[in-house]
């Protein structure tokens, strides 16, 4: 690795106080899962890595007036771990579980995996068909916006050097709503995704019908997308497995896949047919399984 | 420079070494600790698989900076003079290593593992077992050899936690 200078922020406010002072040539560490393979194989070695992994105000989870706040520092096994998001929001661990092996969930945290934003994210779809919004601060102030927003292109997002992603949010509009997110990979273990899907929606039982369906797909196109005319589709209609099926058809219309080593991008939109139903099968399960509690 | 206080394998040790340095290099260059394994170098192998805090981590993703201050535990710290640890017993007794190059960061992950579930499943202890890549064995005998500690049914009855 290239020689840089480290610093060791205390807290959120150091963090941003020392991102302010050394941008634009500043690169921030958490886990280091990302940023480290990063720094190894690049000629752009920023002056200036700011650590903020003891950051500790940054690594809490809380049920708020908002909604459910997940700080930015907050580890895939912790995730995995915490009762309040295994109680809410199965899909958020089971996308954690996918993501690398023991040790790197051990390390890299929710907020790592958002601002490295490669398409293949596994953190991303589940989060994105929640409708969860990022809290930004930097030396400009402090801002919110969807997290679809913050998404700008492969490896890009709305961040400006000198700012900081503090947090992640998911409205109260969301909490608890029936999400399921599915991956496929290669492998088991350690894989990539070829296609990742989250899809939930609010089940009407007195008329049986779909409401505010969201279906959101990775690894398909420059970032994490929703499938609008799909979603537009389910929108009041009956809850029946022609209707996902269909759903998943629709979707396969707003994907952009790319054919690379991996998987050519026919075979993706294929499991992008597939992958979108079942997510709304298991949806729909784990919605059937709350209302008989 | 950066100046790094450590706790290893129980004892405090310090360094000052280049910002830039990863724990990994921190443990073999500096401490002469050369058990955990440089492999991929990005994460993927787990040859440099230590504990910290508790935790199993690849050494080669933590830079030194951020491991100041933190207690790690890597291979050196689990045998004595007088006897091995028993997953390492175990890992003898099964023949579960090869070349052994992947041994150390198999058998961190496995105490982390049997730390906090000391009576896990095959599929717990193939998910325990996932970040660590071995290119001679097939993992089967190491799976077993997880196995014989949950069961306690290592030499001598002891447990993973006698360490």
């Amino acid at each position: 690795m290239k020689a840089f200078e480290f610093v060791a922020a205390r807290d959120s406010q150091h963090a941003v106080a020392l991102l302010a002072q050394y941008a634009p040539s500043v690169r921030v560490v958490a886990g280091g899962t990302d940023l480290l393979a990063d720094l190894k194989f690049s000629s752009h070695v920023p002056k200036v890595v700011v650590d903020i992994s003891r950051a500790d105000d940054l690594r809490t989870i809380a049920v708020t007036e908002e909604g459910l706040s997940i700080g930015t520092l907050v580890t895939h096994t912790e995730i995995m771990r915490s009762p309040v998001i295994r109680e809410m929001f199965p899909a958020l661990v089971d996308a954690a579980h996918t993501i690398g092996a023991v040790q790197t969930r051990n390390l890299g945290t929710l907020g790592g995996n958002l601002v490295t934003a490669v398409p293949s994210m596994d953190s991303g779809p589940t989060l994105v068909a929640l409708d969860a919004r990022v809290t930004i601060d930097g030396s400009g102030g402090r801002r919110q916006i969807p997290l679809t927003e913050f998404f700008v292109g492969p490896r890009k997002t709305a961040l400006k050097p000198d700012e900081l992603l503090i947090e992640i949010l998911i409205p109260k509009a969301s909490l608890s709503k029936p999400t399921q997110f599915l991956k496929f990979g290669l492998r088991k273990g350690q894989a990539l995704a070829l296609v990742n899907v989250a899809a939930g929606f609010w089940p009407d039982w007195t008329k049986n019908v779909f409401t505010a369906p969201r279906i959101a797909l990775g690894a398909v196109a420059p970032t994490v997308i929703r499938a609008p005319q799909a979603e537009a589709f389910l929108e009041g209609r009956a809850m029946t497995p022609e209707a996902m099926a269909e759903a998943g058809q629709i979707a396969v219309g707003e994907v952009k896949p790319i054919s690379d080593f991996r998987a050519s991008a026919g075979y993706r939109r294929d499991l992008v047919a597939v992958l979108t139903k079942r997510a709304l099968e298991g949806a729909y399960a784990l919605a059937q399984s709350r209302k008989k509690q | 420079m950066v100046k790094v206080t450590v706790t290893v394998n129980g004892e405090s040790r310090t360094a000052s070494v280049p910002p830039e340095t990863t724990l990994l290099k921190l443990l073999r260059e500096s401490f002469n600790l050369t058990g955990a394994k440089l492999g991929c170098d990005v994460g993927d192998c787990g040859a440099c698989t230590v504990i910290v805090d508790g935790k199993i981590v690849n050494s080669c993703l933590m830079l030194a900076g951020q491991a100041d201050g933190r207690d790690v535990l890597t291979i050196e710290g689990l045998a004595t003079m007088e006897r091995l640890h028993p997953i390492q017993k175990a890992f003898e007794d099964k023949g579960s290593l090869q070349c052994g190059f992947c041994g150390p960061g198999v058998i961190m992950a496995a105490k982390a593992l049997l730390d906090e579930n000391p009576n896990p499943t095959v599929q717990e202890i193939r998910d325990g077992l996932a970040g660590n890549l071995c290119r001679c064995t097939g993992y089967t005998k190491m799976i077993e050899a997880v196995q014989v500690i949950a069961r306690g049914t290592a030499s001598g009855q002891v447990t993973a936690k006698s360490a």
